[in-house]
């Protein structure tokens, strides 16, 4: 018993970005560690290593002050490693009992499965866990909450003394939670290592003792739970210096009449959304991984189905059956994938700028190919998109130029965008392009456009948009000046439910 | 211009129409059969048929879908067309009503993979396979035979060139302006190579790759109609080949299966160099079991050809992470 998990100087970097530098903390059995942090912050990188889905540039895992490695997909279980994601690794057409046991089921004489033992070893198994569940009822027919539940059982039969949670309570209810805290009290009385990470502060100080702190891959702080508050947290938790970038932006300071509002939007991810933007406006969406702004980009351009709800646009009532609608009517949609969901890689340039408006520029049957040169020419000019010729294929691109590519898509002169929407427009590209990419949004609000910024980085949308809604669970949860927006504020109406 | 010249020398194309070049004088050198005219012509006019259809399959490609009933759409308007005149019906109207039926065959594809969601290929097969039967039904199994002396254009030059070869060669030439130079074309690269941005900038993908089940449908019709006037006769169920035969053309000539990339002129020199091989080795007198046998060697080798492309491609992209390689070990 009292096994010590310990990472040790973990460094891993991606192109263009460093995840983690240079992590070090240890986790002690029968103890419950919260990782804490923004998006981005370092966290899921850090239960990648653990699994040994990723390997990290430098730096060691050890348990019992035994260093690990992993050569196989299978080597983290063998060491009693256990990740939770909020992806589901269970097989719906299966049953309870298959799941549980997947690749290790008991075996009769003849090699068949042994389905009477199966059936009673996972049955001795849902008992421990008092659990409402068959060992015959079909993974795929359980609610989400008791898939976790097989997920976590699964975790328990394999004997694993680590067993770490990705935000375990994003799908569940209020009594589900509680079930899922029983549960992790249980383990922890069983002398397991739990690493538990979420964004929800309640929890934290609910069920665990020890909370480590990132913040862009660092680590920065470690703390006891019952030792700090709230406030504490964050605090460690945000703090970004870049300096005078933001303080040097030219704004626009002639803000028009609305462009656009919503009236109390309904989906199946989104409650009452209602919201307002003004021409030359530049309005900031903030808010965790999943809290609904992607979604609310999405409905209002006619990507997703509406269930209910008004959205009115430039004074008229609208309803868009199809992006293609959104974009006749001047909405322009850039989304938070530039590689999936917004280039054609595999093509120049020249053909992804001029995608939406190939209407615009034919001269009779055939496109006028003079005038697709000219218009993109036009947009590497203005965004001062970096490429030798207009008929590079943007895979090639860096991903700043690769986002003014799209920005280009949608701001030239044959466009009539009205409302741009930018979904996580600086992900994954350095420092200096991020600061163009701000001026840029400035000069397009001076030049009258309205503008939607969703950002994943607090200070960022704080900073760029006038104005910042806040979201959470597919609902708005408060809408702040930037005068008077703080990472503080924003941040809690973020976290807090 | 210098710079022009360069990336043409660079091209696919241009390395494939090298490889056609190659094996055209290898087979030219050993074997004096090959040189004639009326071997020359004898080539043109086979590889019309597989080629009208190539150019459906490499559009249907680039739009990223496939349709493996060309083979019995074709057989079957050719039957169709030969009950038509064999009733009496100008072989013109004929052979307008038939095109208008492939077109329809093309839509019902169009309407189940679109609408219903079913997929390209069980589709186009389920399909297939209704026809094969209807066409035994209709026929009775027997070959239908056309005496009307108009209708064997099929079987006839202009100047030195059949006239079979003459449409395929007008049919390329057509959807290369269109591929190329004009916003349906456009679109039909952009659905095939990402359907997701397609939709968010303002295409409507099921509607473009609908459009191209229907010019599929309508292209084979056309293959089965040029095929019995050159025979003088419609046959229920001949030449099961021709759409393999179509989909190893379009892969080697370097339309992407998995859409996105690809042109006629590679497609006209898929077909060349298909056709060029299964002649050549006809000509030094391999027996048919064998050049069938090479044929879909040749697949194959296009197919790997096709797939480490492909896989070169996504590796510099990153696309293929860690995650995904765990996923295709644990089989999951």
């Amino acid at each position: 018993m009292g096994d010590i998990l310990e990472f040790k100087n973990i460094c891993k970097s991606y192109p263009g970005v460093r995840a983690l530098q240079d992590v070090s903390f240890s986790a002690k059995s029968g103890n419950v560690l919260a990782l804490l942090g923004e998006n981005g912050a370092g966290k899921s990188t850090l239960l990648r290593i653990l699994s040994g889905d990723v390997s990290p540039n430098s730096g060691k895992i050890t348990i019992n002050g035994e260093e690990q490695i992993y050569s196989a997909p299978n080597d983290a279980i063998k060491m009693g490693i256990s990740v939770i994601s909020q992806e589901r690794q269970l097989v719906p057409s299966l049953t309870v009992m298959e799941n549980i046991f997947p690749g290790a089921q008991p075996k009769t004489k003849l090699g068949t499965i042994d389905k009477k033992k199966l059936r009673s070893e996972s049955n001795a198994i849902i008992d421990k866990f008092a659990m409402p569940i068959d060992p015959d009822d079909l993974v795929g027919r359980l609610s989400v909450a008791h898939q976790q539940m097989v997920e976590i059982m699964k975790a328990y039969r394999r004997n694993s003394r680590i067993i770490a949670f990705d935000e375990p309570t994003a799908p569940l209810t209020e009594s589900e939670i509680n079930v899922l805290f029983g549960l992790i009290d249980q383990l922890k009385a069983e002398g397991k290592i739990i690493i538990y990470v979420s964004h929800r502060l309640a929890e934290i100080f609910q069920v665990t003792d020890e909370i480590v702190v990132l913040k862009d891959g660092l680590l920065v702080s470690q703390l006891t739970t019952s030792q700090t508050n709230e406030n504490e947290l964050i605090k460690a938790m945000i703090g970004r210096d870049l300096g005078d970038t933001y303080a040097n932006l030219k704004r626009n300071d002639q803000i028009g009449d609305v462009i656009l509002e919503v009236k109390d939007l309904n989906t199946n991810k989104l409650k009452d959304v209602s919201f307002t933007i003004r021409k030359g406006e530049v309005l900031g969406f903030a808010g965790l991984i999943g809290a609904g702004r992607t979604e609310v980009a999405r409905a209002v351009f006619g990507a997703d189905m509406i269930s209910s709800g008004e959205i009115h646009f430039d004074g008229k009532k609208v309803t868009f059956k199809e992006p293609k609608d959104a974009i006749k009517a001047g909405i322009a949609l850039c989304p938070e994938d530039r590689k999936d969901q917004g280039l054609l890689l595999f093509r120049t340039i020249r053909e992804n700028v001029t995608m939406p408006i190939l209407s615009r520029i034919k001269s009779g049957l055939f496109l006028n190919k003079k005038l697709e040169r000219e218009l993109t020419e036009e947009a590497v000019r203005q965004y001062t998109i970096r490429t030798p010729s207009i008929n590079k294929i943007t895979r090639e691109l860096s991903g700043g130029n690769q986002q003014k590519v799209i920005l280009g898509r949608w701001t030239n002169s044959r466009n009539s965008t009205k409302l741009l929407i930018l979904d996580e427009p600086t992900k994954g590209i350095d420092v200096g392009t991020k600061a163009e990419i701000y001026q840029l949004v400035c000069d397009l609000a001076k030049s009258g456009l309205a503008v939607i910024f969703i950002s994943s980085e607090l200070t960022e949308v704080i900073n760029v948009a006038d104005r910042i809604i806040v979201m959470q669970n597919g609902q708005i949860t408060g809408t702040v000046m930037r005068e008077e927006a703080t990472e503080e504020n924003v941040l809690s109406l973020a976290m807090l439910v | 211009m210098q710079q022009k010249i360069m990336r043409l020398i660079r091209s696919k194309e241009a390395v494939l129409l090298l490889i056609t070049i190659v094996i055209f004088v290898a087979f030219t050198i050993n074997n004096d059969n090959f040189r004639r005219m009326g071997n020359l012509q004898g080539i043109m006019q086979t590889m019309s048929v597989t080629g009208v259809m190539t150019v459906g399959m490499a559009l249907l490609f680039i739009g990223g879908g496939i349709d493996l009933s060309m083979t019995f759409v074709a057989l079957f308007s050719g039957v169709i067309c030969a009950t038509m005149i064999a009733m009496g019906i100008p072989w013109p109207l004929a052979i307008l009503i038939t095109l208008v039926l492939g077109a329809c065959l093309g839509a019902i594809n169009a309407f189940f993979i679109t609408k219903v969601n079913v997929m390209s290929f069980i589709m186009t097969i389920a399909l297939s396979q209704m026809l094969q039967g209807v066409n035994l039904i209709i026929t009775n199994a027997q070959d239908i035979a056309v005496t009307v002396e108009g209708f064997r254009w099929g079987a006839r030059m202009l100047w030195i060139f059949p006239i079979p070869f003459v449409i395929m060669t007008l049919l390329i030439v057509g959807f290369g302006l269109i591929l190329t130079k004009t916003r349906f074309g456009r679109s039909i690269y952009m659905v095939g190579g990402n359907e997701y941005a397609a939709r968010l900038a303002g295409i409507n993908p099921k509607k473009v790759r609908a459009i191209l089940y229907i010019i599929a449908g309508t292209l084979s019709s056309l293959a089965g109609v040029m095929f019995t006037s050159r025979m003088a006769s419609a046959a229920p169920a001949a030449a099961a080949d021709w759409q393999m035969n179509a989909v190893t053309a379009a892969i080697l000539g370097g339309v992407a299966f998995g859409g996105g990339s690809g042109s006629m002129i590679g497609c006209l020199i898929g077909i060349a160099m298909l056709n060029i091989f299964n002649f050549g080795l006809t000509s030094i007198g391999l027996a048919t079991q064998w050049i069938t046998m090479a044929s879909g060697a040749l697949l194959l080798i296009a197919l790997t050809m096709d797939f480490l492309n492909e896989r070169s491609r996504k590796k510099s992209l990153g696309l293929i992470t860690t995650k995904k390689k765990l996923k295709l070990q644990k089989g999951v």
